[in-house]
């Protein structure tokens, strides 16, 4: 039966050819801006995306070779009968190759040590509270069933105090400005995840986790909730929105303050309501 | 040749190709049509309240009318003529049907109908949008009956009595169209009841607020059909006669509509949020008989309900379907006062812990004007009584306001309070809950 090797190839080529056509497809690719589906909008999406090619380029080759070489085998060793149906070959046994399964050892586990140490100034610069922006935060995220509580300073740009803005699914920051959040959950484990940005973070009840992003073109982005966090974990999405400049997004924010403050029917347009 | 492979798993393994390649679509669950659920009165002998136990003929009229009026099943509705709804009902469905009998014929509504949309898009429709995102805690028919809705506190609303919490329109009244908007929009923040801002697009929002009236409307209309219908002998071919039932859809869509014309709109602007407003707020807070719920710290612990530690207990204290179980072995005194503290679909209720810091929360909305809301109105459904005119007059309901949105970040006007001045010693130390 030499056709099943046929069968093997076209999985792998099929396989390989997913890869090919999504890079050129915005659908299938990295969520990027989708007129420009090969820049990632953040620095540390830039990062990732090459840790990731880089294990892509790895894991490709070791496919295409393992793939190779099975249908290779299947295609040469397939099992072959006489006139009389009788085998032409004869199999042959042997208990195991402790040169080849150390080769198969050791191969993989440097290839793990390599991307372990390579990966790690990406990881600290992501997550190390050490490297942290030195700016105020930009908000307080708060997630709970089955929502994101963002609460930003209000004009006294402090946070938790009486003027703060309070809104819900609605994150909002500036271009090409490092942006500090402080996460939190209020129930049970939730996960922020900026898919753009190649953010994610878990929530986690009792501790407050700094968190920093940025984004180098102003436009609309997701957030969504990446943790089985209950019956409505599909509901858990917010909007996200980069400003062009920090006046539009104080702007922004006066705009919600007002809305915020509104005491009477009629729309007043001061930021203390009146 | 002779083959080791059988055809039979050959022929397994291409299916699971097939599968594997996305043509599942097949396989995917239907649940087949769904169906209204009856209220309660239509068979149950509820004892005073109005209800046809044991009048089958009065129940199939009841059954009747109600198709009539509103059509078979959340499938095919009806819209009787002059709802308080858009465009007199084209938000609710995907089609709508043209002709009768014969000539029936389908037609597929575009959000552009109604909506100027030059892009044309299919309208899902309210009941398509309700299916999917509200039918699982809110029920098929509205009633607060859905499968997840056991597992929650506060519980999912019951749309079928027109009655809502948290609205801009006098106490009692029918809720105007932004007050459901604003809910659904915003979710009700420290309930399960998220938002759906980003969610749903604007015109879904549109279609849905469209359709939890529709509940509301065919709930109101079934329950006073049944009232109606509860007087009659079981005999009477007379009963629920065209002019009757005219009377009671007018009736119910009346009280929708008048509510539209009714928000409440604070007659004097608010009063800057000064340390004097906020210190007459305070006093006025401990004068009156908010602290008797909310407590002398506003911690929602007030004597006139059940202690919080017992609450929690019965509320949160095992499988919810058991919750009268744990009422019944409360002490007699306690399970009174108990009975006494529900709210009017039966469900328990607790005051508002006001002074949790920035973790506090409004149900209702953190503005001003809807901590006025709530204050002046109450809350339709809950035990919160309206406050205005009397006892608190236009100036005072800004003063209060300005206390409770100052007090979670300023929790020394309460504990550093001095007794209050109208209220004499005694008040202030019995409100502790003992």
């Amino acid at each position: 039966m030499r056709h099943w090797s046929i069968l093997f190839a076209m999985a792998a080529v099929g396989a390989v050819g997913a890869f090919v056509y999504a890079y050129f497809s915005p659908d299938w690719w990295l969520p990027n801006p989708p007129g420009d589906f090969h820049h990632s909008v953040s620095r540390f999406g830039r990062e990732i995306d090459k840790l990731f090619f880089i294990i892509l380029a790895i894991t490709g080759a070791v496919f295409v070779g393992t793939q190779v070489v099975l249908v290779w085998a299947m295609h040469r060793f397939a099992d072959e009968t006489d006139s009389q149906g009788n085998p032409v070959r004869k199999a042959d046994y042997f208990h195991g190759s402790q040169r080849l399964e150390v080769i198969w050892t050791i191969i993989p586990a440097g290839i793990l040590v390599f991307i372990a140490l390579y990966q790690m100034g990406t990881w600290a610069e992501i997550k190390y509270r050490s490297a942290a922006p030195k700016v105020p935060p930009l908000a307080e995220v708060t997630a709970r069933q089955f929502q994101w509580v963002i609460r930003y300073p209000g004009p006294d740009a402090k946070l938790n105090t009486v003027d703060d803005l309070v809104v819900v699914d609605d994150l909002h920051f500036t271009r090409d400005r490092m942006a500090l959040i402080y996460l939190r959950s209020s129930d049970v484990l939730h996960s922020f995840f900026l898919p753009q940005l190649r953010v994610k973070q878990d929530a986690v009840p009792g501790l407050t986790i700094p968190v920093w992003f940025d984004a180098d073109r102003a436009g609309d982005y997701e957030l969504v909730c990446a943790e089985l966090c209950g019956w409505g974990h599909y509901k858990m999405r917010g909007k996200v929105y980069v400003h062009e400049t920090e006046e539009q997004l104080r702007q922004w924010i006066d705009e919600k303050l007002a809305e915020q403050n509104r005491s009477r029917l009629t729309m007043t347009t001061a930021p203390n309501g009146r | 040749m002779v083959s080791r492979f059988r055809p039979a798993r050959r022929l397994g393994l291409i299916g699971l190709l097939f599968a594997s390649a996305g043509c599942s679509d097949w396989l995917s669950y239907d649940p087949g049509s769904l169906r209204y659920i009856e209220a309660e009165a239509m068979t149950r002998d509820l004892g005073p309240k109005p209800n046809l136990h044991g009048k089958p003929k009065l129940q199939a009229k009841v059954r009747e009318t109600m198709a009539r009026l509103y059509g078979p099943d959340p499938q095919f509705i009806r819209v009787p003529k002059g709802a308080p709804l858009m465009l007199g009902g084209r938000y609710l469905a995907s089609h709508l049907r043209e002709g009768d009998g014969q000539n029936a014929r389908d037609r597929r509504i575009y959000e552009g109908d109604s909506f100027q949309d030059p892009k044309l898009r299919p309208q899902s429709g309210g009941y398509t949008v309700y299916r999917r995102n509200c039918l699982h805690c809110h029920g098929v028919t509205g009633a607060g009956d859905g499968p997840t809705a056991a597992f929650f506190f506060p519980r999912p609303r019951d749309f079928r009595r027109g009655i809502f919490k948290f609205t801009s329109t006098p106490t009692g009244a029918r809720p105007h169209r932004d007050d459901l908007r604003r809910t659904i929009v915003k979710g009700l923040d420290g309930t399960s009841m998220p938002a759906f801002e980003p969610i749903l697009s604007p015109s879904e929002i549109e279609q849905v607020v469209d359709y939890v009236i529709f509940l509301s409307l065919r709930g109101e209309t079934e329950l006073a059909l049944i009232e109606e219908a509860s007087i009659s002998e079981e005999g009477d071919n007379d009963a629920l006669g065209e002019d009757i039932v005219q009377e009671i859809v007018s009736g119910v869509f009346t009280r929708w509509k008048s509510a539209q014309a009714q928000v409440v709109n604070p007659a004097v602007a608010r009063t800057e949020p000064t340390r004097e407003s906020i210190l007459r707020g305070r006093d006025l807070f401990l004068a009156s008989d908010c602290k008797d719920c909310h407590g002398r710290l506003a911690k929602g612990d007030g004597a006139s309900f059940v202690e919080t530690k017992i609450s929690d207990e019965i509320i949160f204290g095992g499988d919810p379907s058991k919750m009268a179980d744990r009422v019944a072995a409360l002490p007699e005194k306690v399970q009174a006062l108990w009975k006494q503290k529900l709210d009017e679909w039966g469900n328990p209720l607790r005051p508002a812990n006001l002074n949790r810091g920035k973790e506090t929360t409004y149900k209702g909305g953190r503005r001003p004007i809807d901590i006025y809301w709530r204050i002046a109105k109450g809350i339709n459904g809950a035990q919160m009584p309206g406050h205005y005119p009397s006892p608190f007059d236009d100036r005072k309901m800004w003063d209060i306001v300005n206390f409770v949105l100052a007090l979670p970040y300023e929790p020394e006007l309460l504990t550093e309070a001095p007794v209050a001045p109208t209220a004499g010693a005694p008040a202030v130390a019995d409100a502790r809950p003992r």
